[in-house]
């Protein structure tokens, strides 16, 4: 059977504009392709209103914020990648998913696909409201 | 318009009103009908932008551009731009960890990446600001920003794992700042500012070790020449305030996460002037809280003792 994929939120103002939520946003897509395969992971501007409701209903406090299966993980503080990993693992569907990604803990970042993995989130592409 | 006034804020005296210091950039753009990408790269358009701000804003002070790809490009980062944004940061130089001297990347000259547009911006902008009484502000991308700008998010890493390679890129954005210090003094900024927001998404124990000494190169650059100096940090940086106060500009920038009152108390306890923090989502993006109100609020909470009232 096939894993349910680990959902990932990222509450940003505009990872564009906006370093910190930028680096965010960096953080999941530069993770590599194997734990890619694990993931499913949006970015949620809040200068948009679906944003908004996002970071009212994920009960965000801060910008950024990394919400991992729901829960806000990383509030203002870029994570390490072994603690990407880690928290990750805490919320795998299940336990040969997060021995997986725990085998994964020593592979680091990569930056070959960052800019694709960033397009395909959404990132930059949906930053105000109205935009298409 | 005052630029007298803002620099007395920016040095923590009493003013006779807030100063006000609205960080225009790309909305420069907008009111000129341009895209940012185009605008971004045409120092008359630049020039016009920001007298058409100062003037619309009545400011007390405008940034010549607030944009913080300029030192990542100028050391050979690629860019993405954007029509309705300032450029992104699409390559790191040192993400493979070998650092900017293995690279042999050098440090910007007057022709690096968009520096020729920026200085002659400034050249154009600086006399049409001094005719208004508006401060023109440098403004140039911190070390711990430019450092991620460099190697890229595995710099968060590095801190802990690999902080030999994480001091030795630092190093290097430090550089880089002092050169960006010692343009914007040359083009006659009465202020000049260090832009780091991602410095307030680490601990305080790494902002010690890795953003308060790197920042130190450009602060002498700026008070060698004058001019007053100011830290701007985005986010909620309540965890380094104490560094963010202490680090050894004259003035700080905070962003509307943080309450003013606190950051205000912070601030007089430490003799250092205090901008902030208009909402920039709630009020000025979406409108959720009416943007006059907004502003008494930021007005009241500020007062008239080293504060400068600017989007938060």
């Amino acid at each position: 059977m096939v894993d349910k994929k680990i959902r990932i939120d990222v509450l940003t103002l505009d990872s564009v504009q906006c370093a910190a939520c930028g680096y965010m946003m960096e953080s999941i897509a530069a993770l590599p392709d194997d734990v890619q395969g694990m993931i499913e992971y949006r970015e949620w501007p809040i200068k948009t209103k679906e944003g908004i409701a996002r970071f009212m209903e994920l009960k965000g406090k801060v910008l950024p914020t990394i919400c991992i299966e729901g829960d806000p993980v990383f509030a203002s503080c870029i994570p390490q990648y072994e603690e990407l990993i880690e928290e990750m693992a805490r919320r795998a569907p299940s336990p040969e998913a997060a021995e997986k990604l725990m085998a994964l803990r020593h592979v680091g970042f990569q930056f070959d696909k960052v800019g694709e993995n960033l397009k395909k989130a959404g990132s930059g592409l949906n930053t105000r409201e109205g935009q298409k | 318009m005052s630029k007298k006034m803002l620099i007395e804020a920016l040095r923590c005296n009493r003013t006779p009103r807030a100063p006000w210091f609205p960080y225009a950039c790309i909305n420069c753009a907008y009111l000129l009908g341009e895209t940012a990408d185009r605008y971004l790269q045409d120092p008359e358009l630049i020039a016009k932008g920001v007298e058409a701000a100062a003037k619309r804003y009545r400011a007390d002070g405008i940034p010549l551009v607030f944009d913080l790809s300029v030192e990542a490009n100028a050391v050979g980062c690629e860019l993405s731009w954007w029509p309705d944004n300032v450029p992104s940061v699409a390559t790191h130089p040192c993400a493979q960890m070998v650092s900017p001297r293995q690279l042999g990347l050098k440090l910007p000259t007057k022709d690096s990446g968009r520096w020729p547009v920026l200085l002659e911006a400034g050249k154009l902008a600086k006399p049409r600001l001094d005719a208004l009484d508006c401060a023109m502000v440098g403004l140039y991308c911190g070390p711990l920003t430019l450092a991620s700008h460099l190697a890229g998010v595995r710099i968060f890493t590095d801190f802990y794992k690999n902080q030999e390679f994480a001091h030795e890129v630092l190093e290097f954005a430090a550089e880089v700042n002092a050169v960006s210090a010692a343009f914007y003094a040359e083009l006659g900024c009465e202020v000049i500012g260090i832009v780091d927001p991602v410095a307030s998404q680490v601990k305080s124990a790494t902002f010690r070790e890795f953003v308060t000494p790197y920042v130190q190169k450009g602060i002498q650059v700026i008070h060698d020449a004058g001019a007053t100096s100011m830290f701007l940090i985005c986010g909620d940086c309540t965890k380094v305030m104490e560094e963010v106060c202490t680090i050894g500009t004259q003035s700080f920038a905070i962003d509307e996460q943080l309450n003013l009152g606190y950051v205000r108390d912070m601030a007089l306890r430490h003799r250092v002037g205090f901008a902030g923090n208009l909402k920039l989502t709630l009020s000025l993006s979406l409108g959720v809280i009416p943007p006059r109100e907004d502003a008494l609020v930021s007005l009241a909470a500020g007062g008239t003792h080293g504060f400068v009232l600017a989007p938060g």
